[in-house]
């Protein structure tokens, strides 16, 4: 490491090596070692590192963490998700068939009812054998 | 990243609707948000408000959070900086709305510096930087993270980074040159 890189390392990241780039350290205390008059160098960052460690930051309150906290999602309901869709894609075509049949016999329109049905299962056939 | 993410497992939780790792994660990542908007943008009240919003956006985000992707710490830190940079636009934009705190001009010379007008002069030269130094500050500085992590937060290279990290330093250094002979 080269003075100026020192130097430019204090003047970037302060005077405590261990706020500095990890990969650039060794090289650093190495270097300090050889030269003592870096110690002035860092000194004089460390000062400003001082004064900016003088602006405090805003308290967190426990009220603000408890409203924060509470709006956080609610937990899910049991697991049927994973399940939606093989079983109860199946099973959803069955009800809606159930249902279509149910009110087109009370129509007495069963023939139309039977041919839509047979219409509607064949089209969403594949996508109910993929997902089972 | 090859390192696991030290926020993953308590994300998953969250995802789940675990009230616990809620509170935890809160407990976890509250004050550093207050910590980063705080120095950001020189008011308390407004760095409340950057947390709370940040937290609705990790609340979305944690069902769809992916582990190894990106570290979640270096995401809340982009997501509360983005916070920060809307409010101090909107301060540009409605000058007289709100405007920070403007406290008098030091100490007068029959009281010595207390450590808390020292920390308002101090915020006060922060507040003055280019928002660009500032954030490099607050990241570094105040947030302690890495060369390489701040740099990604800020979307720069590491050299501008330390660039920019040198040039706020030395202005604050000009700005509160009484102070540091003090």
């Amino acid at each position: 490491m080269t003075l100026d890189r020192f130097r430019n390392l204090a003047e970037a990241y302060g005077g405590e090596l261990s706020r500095w780039p990890v990969d650039e350290r060794s090289a650093a205390e190495r270097l300090l070692a050889a030269e003592p008059a870096l110690a002035a160098v860092l000194a004089e960052a460390s000062a400003l590192d001082d004064l900016l460690a003088a602006v405090p930051a805003p308290s967190a309150s426990a009220a603000l963490a408890e409203r924060i906290a509470a709006s956080a999602p609610a937990p899910r309901r049991p697991r049927l998700s994973w399940a939606w869709p093989a079983g109860l894609g199946a099973g959803l075509a069955a009800a809606c068939a159930a249902g279509l049949l149910a009110g087109v016999h009370m129509a007495e329109r069963a023939s139309e009812a039977e041919a839509l049905l047979i219409a509607v299962s064949q089209d969403y056939s594949p996508y109910l054998e993929d997902d089972a | 990243m090859g390192t696991s993410d030290p926020d993953a497992e308590l994300l998953s939780r969250v995802a789940d609707g675990d009230p616990a790792a809620a509170r935890a994660l809160v407990a976890r990542k509250l004050p550093r948000l207050l910590s980063l908007a705080g120095r950001m943008l020189g008011d308390p009240r407004e760095a409340e408000d950057v947390a709370q919003d940040a937290f609705v956006r990790v609340w979305k985000q944690a069902p769809r959070w992916r582990a190894g992707e990106a570290k979640f710490d270096t995401w809340l830190h982009r997501v509360a900086m983005n916070l920060c940079y809307d409010r101090l636009r909107r301060r540009r934009e409605t000058p007289m709305a709100d405007p920070p705190e403007r406290v008098d001009e030091g100490p007068g010379p029959d009281r010595g510096l207390l450590a808390a007008d020292v920390g308002r002069q101090v915020a006060r030269a922060l507040q003055a930087l280019p928002e660009r130094q500032r954030e490099a500050i607050v990241l570094c500085h105040y947030q302690e993270l890495g060369n390489i992590e701040a740099a990604q937060v800020m979307g720069v290279s590491v050299e501008a980074l330390e660039s920019l990290l040198a040039r706020g330093r030395r202005a604050l250094r000009a700005a509160l040159s009484d102070l540091a002979e003090a």
